[in-house]
């Protein structure tokens, strides 16, 4: 009766005060790679976690081969042969291979597992997908790639129809990638359909046959590969025009505050060098994994590098510890706000006031008095919506506790202002207000590096933008001279140029 | 890519590394007393071992799951004491049938345990400790404030212990029934290896629809059992039942599975290892007399040898990661 | 600030009376007050002065309660300071009986259990991928191990220098030295537990262990603080042990670590870190000791007030549990 394998219509799915999907539809053919490509926050994940059965929608249909089902949890959708390979594997690192394969499915005979047979299927399978580890390796000693492999492996052993690839190559080099490619042309042809999420207009161009488009929780639509330009994709994703909804002000640019010099660790990044002026924001992106987080936190204290120098205002300083870093005024507004920026069972007053406490004890012991209303008075200058400075912070929208995380820097003597994804999970109207703090910092003088993954973000903010690819810095842009399509490719150099040495 | 297969190896096969271990032990205690190599010698030390190498079946499995239980030996007082008392007073004469009361009672206070910490989210340290104290009291309680149940009024019961069955002990019997069943258990079944995905990973264990609750009443439930079997043992073993038997013998049992390779955090740990580990603190035991280490530095060289294991374990670790890190592609 | 909408946000606290009398500590103090009623009515022999005579031996361990409450508020846990105990004691003991000046032997106690404290947080520390269970397990055995070595076959030695020791067990008027120290140490715990920036970054590493990082905190400066504190506290209890024994064996401060804790999570100061404080543990720890006293007065044994401190251990923190669980099934 249908054309489709599976579709999706009217997908509707609300959070706590976000709509994270708006009336969504979707559908893939038999055998198919269908991509799907949307902003950070655009609602992918929340999708996928839909068709799985791990969230269930508050609106909408789903047919499976033109039969409406409803999955009651993630093992209807298994049992319904739909698999996900998520880009951070949930497996059992302490299990061997075949045993991540087979759980929830073992082979069993009179009540005894069938070791030799399930190692053997699971030996057949990695042969398939050509993997060069064995069935009863251990899955915490292998590498991200190969875990991947397994997933897959476990897709195909549940006889799954539908397999989704959740950004599957975004931790994956160049070589890694393409063995990825190989397995999912293979899969194509057994006749297995697969849904593809990437930021890599690579992985499209390579795999999918159509595309969909996600933005602001919506859907935007469906395109042939073949018959849409980078341009126009883009567009879609994307969708508004970038400038003019970023208040960025003009600043004149001051003295160099800080200054990065041959930064290197270990596995992580090499040979890190840049600098940041008073008043100016300076942009660092690249693909997740390319090493941008762990170098401002090396930068920090937070962790140790294993060479490089930093200067700040000209002053070659050494920061040891995370403290030492914000006695100097370089203060870090950590990526993930839940495990590094707040202490979400905590008052908001005592979460701003966490770095600085000891600024105005008495002697050792709190000032509670002025500590309440130094955290009014920060969490009033950066709008807080929230009632009382003693409501826990996990009682806030994402927005909101961002607001309470820049309060928190801001009770600090600031110089240097490093913010790590700032928008992330943040909606749209909250964003803005966020660019609009960045603004003023910049405004006040203060030097301002944005670590973010939106490329529409980092064209608005910043006067300058970094790129980072694999633990190196690929290239520099000025504002004027940066498109998405030069940061783009700056951030896949590695993918592009593979073995050459980065510019 | 060789050098990280060398030390995949090497952190890989524990078990091996134990054994290892093991045969140099016997081969200098060998060489310095050659008396410890005699059967009689080696029957003594699993005799006099029985208690811990049997419980520590069950700390693997609690282990496994991320859990602890330091109850273990007063629920073992608590059934010991209770067929000590039995037989003192001539209640029940038959050693099978004082066997079955003393695991009765030990898997009910195991299942109680279970209970209270999957049901009630009690923490495992807390829990276990409360019921330490408890099981305890009232194995001393069951003693009628204090009294021991000697050689003497154990009747048949005390002869357990130096009975054969196929030119076997029948300590060692049950030794090797138990560790057989839980080899096959804990390797062959789905039972088994859903213990080992709960500690693995509990939130993959329970999207998979594994019942984590119910996983984690078993293995307090199974130590429960152990405990009340090891408790029997212990009567039979020493010919005698006192209220505070086998007090502070839980730091033993968890030292053992910890040298055999029991991770604390969940997930990592097998039989074997967890018999390997009982096995070469009981033969360090029996040892240091033999080699003329004054005994009173048993102890102490136990506790040295579980930092050094755990912290030999944290470097190699380091090692692994750090080479993992270099051999990244940059 | 650019969006600034002036809208205000209260800050002035909720009025802290009324917080009190339904908090945990409010339950403990009636319970408190409950106790002193049931010994008084069980026991003729109870009443203040037999209380304040016979607290002594039962107070040492109530030195462990303080830094043990900041380690569990840390989320960590120490299972070695039954054994540093021990040590403290056998040490002291030893060097009291070679008839040196009594300040060296409080001196040599703390200084004993400030480096068994500081061995714990030095590992603890270093290799930060250690759970604090195992490492103090294992040096929970190396103690009392050194401990067995140094007492020999006996197993036991006794003071025969007591001048110094009768000394610590004096008092004013009725009230014992060691209850005028235990309050006062007490006081200061309590205080920079609950007040001090200290404190607050203690309950903010118990909390959230990364965030604290981020945010400039001291972690493992803190970690190692607070374990040689407890040894430190250790030694103070070694030393009203030995006062009151003269003497020490390999079976001293056994348990202690047990008891501690049981105070602490008995108070309100969860296992899991972050929650609680000490005037809960420091009510809870006074609860037990009257019911130690009381019931000791009538000859009940040791073993059945263990058994009511078990069960009312598991109640604490099994009910609040399952009332939760229960309210959570019925809004469904």
């Amino acid at each position: 009766m249908s054309d489709y394998i599976l579709e999706l219509k009217g997908i509707t799915k609300i959070f706590p005060g976000v709509k994270a999907l708006n009336n969504v539809q979707f559908q893939l053919k038999p055998g198919e790679v269908h991509a799907l490509m949307g902003e950070n926050g655009a609602g992918k994940s929340t999708f996928i976690k839909v068709i799985t059965g791990v969230h269930k929608a508050e609106e909408g249909e789903m047919f499976l081969e033109g039969k409406k089902v409803d999955f009651k949890g993630p093992r209807d959708a298994q049992a319904a042969g739909i698999a996900a390979v998520y880009q951070h594997p949930t497996s059992y690192p302490h299990l061997t291979v075949a045993e991540n394969i087979f759980m929830g499915h073992e082979i069993v005979k009179r009540g005894m597992l069938q070791w030799k047979t399930m190692n053997e299927e699971a030996n057949k399978l990695l042969q398939q997908l050509n993997a060069d580890f064995d069935s009863t390796a251990e899955m915490g000693t292998l590498s991200v790639a190969q875990q991947q492999m397994v997933e897959i492996a476990k897709a195909l052993s549940t006889n799954a129809k539908i397999i989704i690839l959740d950004e599957p190559t975004a931790a994956l080099t160049k070589r890694e990638s393409e063995e990825l490619y190989r397995i999912v042309d293979k899969l194509k042809e057994e006749g297995v359909s697969i849904i593809f999420i990437s930021h890599r207009f690579e992985d499209m161009y390579r795999l999918a046959s159509r595309v969909t488009v996600f933005r602001d929780s919506q859907y935007i639509g469906t395109y042939d590969v073949n018959g849409i330009t980078n341009a126009d994709l883009i567009k879609a994703m994307v969708g508004r025009e970038i400038t003019e909804l970023f208040p960025k002000p003009e600043v004149k640019i001051g003295k160099e505050m800080l200054r990065v010099e041959n930064f290197s660790r270990t596995g992580y990044f090499r040979n890190v060098s840049f600098e940041v002026h008073a008043g100016e924001i300076v942009g660092l992106t690249g693909l997740v994994g390319a090493g941008r987080t762990e170098v401002v936190e090396a930068v920090c204290g937070i962790t140790k590098p294993d060479s490089g120098k930093v200067y700040l205002e000209g002053q070659e300083i050494h920061i040891h510890t995370p403290s030492e870093a914000m006695d100097k005024g370089i203060i870090l507004l950590p990526e993930d706000r839940q495990k590094e920026g707040l202490i979400m069972s905590w008052g908001l007053g005592r979460n701003v006031t966490l770095p600085t406490i000891s600024k105005y004890a008495k002697s050792g012991f709190d000032n509670e008095k002025k500590e309440r209303e130094l955290s009014k008075e920060l969490l009033e200058e950066v709008d807080t919506k929230a009632v009382d400075i003693f409501q826990p912070a996990s009682s806030l929208s994402g927005g909101n506790q961002q607001k309470v995380v820049v309060a928190k820097a801001l009770s600090q003597e600031m110089k240097v202002v490093i913010m790590d994804e700032p928008t992330k999970g943040v909606d749209v109207g909250a964003k803005a207000e966020i660019y609009a703090i960045m603004g003023d910092l910049a405004q006040k003088g203060y030097a301002i590096i944005l670590i973010s993954s939106e490329m529409p973000e980092i064209l608005g903010m910043a006067d300058r933008i970094i790129v980072m690819c694999n633990g190196r810095k690929t290239g520099e842009l000025s504002r004027e001279e940066a498109t998405q399509e030069g940061i783009l490719e700056l951030a896949m150099e590695k993918g592009k140029n593979a073995g050459k040495e980065a510019r | 890519m060789k050098e990280k297969s060398l030390l995949k190896k090497i952190t890989g096969s524990r078990e091996a590394l134990l054994v290892v271990i093991l045969i140099l032990l016997f081969a200098i205690v060998t060489a310095l007393s050659p008396s410890f190599l005699t059967p009689k010698s080696l029957m003594e030390v699993l005799k006099n071992n029985s208690v811990t190498i049997i419980m520590a079946l069950g700390m693997l499995c609690v282990m496994l799951v991320g859990g602890i239980d330091i109850s273990i030996m007063s629920t073992a007082a608590l059934s010991g004491m209770t067929i000590g008392m039995l037989l003192k007073y001539e209640k029940i004469s038959n050693t099978l049938l004082a066997f079955v009361i003393a695991i009765a009672i030990g898997t009910l206070c195991g299942a109680l345990i279970g209970l209270i910490i999957s049901r009630a989210d009690v923490p495992p340290i807390i829990a276990t400790m409360g019921f330490m104290y408890i099981y305890r009291a009232m194995a001393y309680l069951v003693s009628n404030g204090g009294e021991w149940a000697g050689a003497a009024t154990l009747g048949n019961y005390k002869d357990f212990a130096n009975k054969s069955f196929l030119g076997v002990n029948s300590i060692l019997w049950i030794m090797i029934v138990c560790y057989l069943f839980f080899f096959i258990f804990m390797k062959w079944t789905r039972t088994g290896r859903k213990i080992y995905a709960v500690g693995s990973n509990p939130n993959a264990a329970e999207v998979s629809g594994i019942n984590v609750k119910n996983i984690k009443l078993l293995v307090y439930t199974m130590m429960g059992f152990l405990a009340g079997l090891g408790g029997a043992v212990h009567v039979a073993v020493y010919a005698s039942a006192m209220p505070d038997l086998q007090q502070g013998g839980e730091m033993n049992v968890i030292a053992a599975c910890v040298i055999g390779g029991v991770s604390m955090s969940g997930g990592r740990g097998t039989v074997l290892g967890a018999l390997l580990g009982a096995l070469i603190l009981a033969t360090i035991t029996r040892a240091l007399p033999l080699v003329g280490v004054s005994a009173l530095w048993q102890n102490m060289i136990k506790g040295v040898l579980i930092l050094v294991v755990v912290v030999v374990n944290v470097i190699l670790q380091r090692i692994a990661d750090n080479n993992a890190l270099k051999g990244r592609e940059m | 600030m650019a969006g600034k909408s002036g809208r205000s946000i209260n800050n002035v606290p909720e009025a802290p009376l009324k917080k009190m009398i339904l908090s945990w500590e409010g339950i403990l103090v009636v319970l408190l007050v409950l106790v002193n009623i049931f010994c008084a009515f069980y026991s003729e022999f109870y009443n203040l002065s037999s209380l304040l005579r016979q607290m002594p031996i039962y107070l040492a361990e109530v030195f462990l309660l303080l830094p043990m409450a900041y380690i569990l508020v840390l989320g960590e846990i120490d299972i070695s300071v039954g054994s540093i105990v021990c040590l403290t004691a056998t040490m002291s003991c030893i060097v009291c009986n070679t008839g040196a000046p009594f300040i060296v032997v409080i001196l040599t106690a703390l200084a004993v259990g400030a480096v068994c404290g500081a061995v714990n947080g030095f590992i603890l520390t270093r290799f930060t991928e250690l759970p604090p269970m195992i490492v103090t397990l294992a040096t929970q055995i190396i103690f009392r191990g050194i401990a067995e070595v140094v007492l020999g076959s006996g197993g036991s030695i006794s003071a025969t220098n007591t001048e110094g020791l009768i000394l610590l067990t004096g008092k004013v008027g009725q009230v014992p030295y060691i209850l005028f120290l235990l309050v006062v140490l007490a006081v200061i715990f309590a205080v920079v537990l609950g007040k001090s920036t200290f404190g607050r970054r203690v309950y903010a590493i118990g909390t959230n262990r990364l965030t604290a990082h981020y945010s400039g905190v001291h972690v493992q400066k803190i970690r190692f603080i607070i374990y040689t504190v407890m040894g430190v506290c250790s030694g103070i209890c070694g030393l009203f042990l030995l006062s009151s024994s003269f003497g020490a064996n390999t079976t001293t401060g056994k348990g202690f670590e047990m008891d501690a804790i049981a105070m602490a999570v008995f108070g309100g100061i969860s296992s899991t870190g972050g929650k609680g404080n000490l005037a809960g543990g420091i009510i809870s720890a006074f609860i037990i000791v009257c019911l130690r006293v009381g019931l000791g007065q009538r000859n009940v044994h040791a073993q059945v007030i263990l058994l009511i401190l078990g069960v009312l251990l598991i109640c604490a923190v099994a009910l609040p549990n399952i009332i939760g669980q229960a309210r959570r099934a019925v809004k469904r």
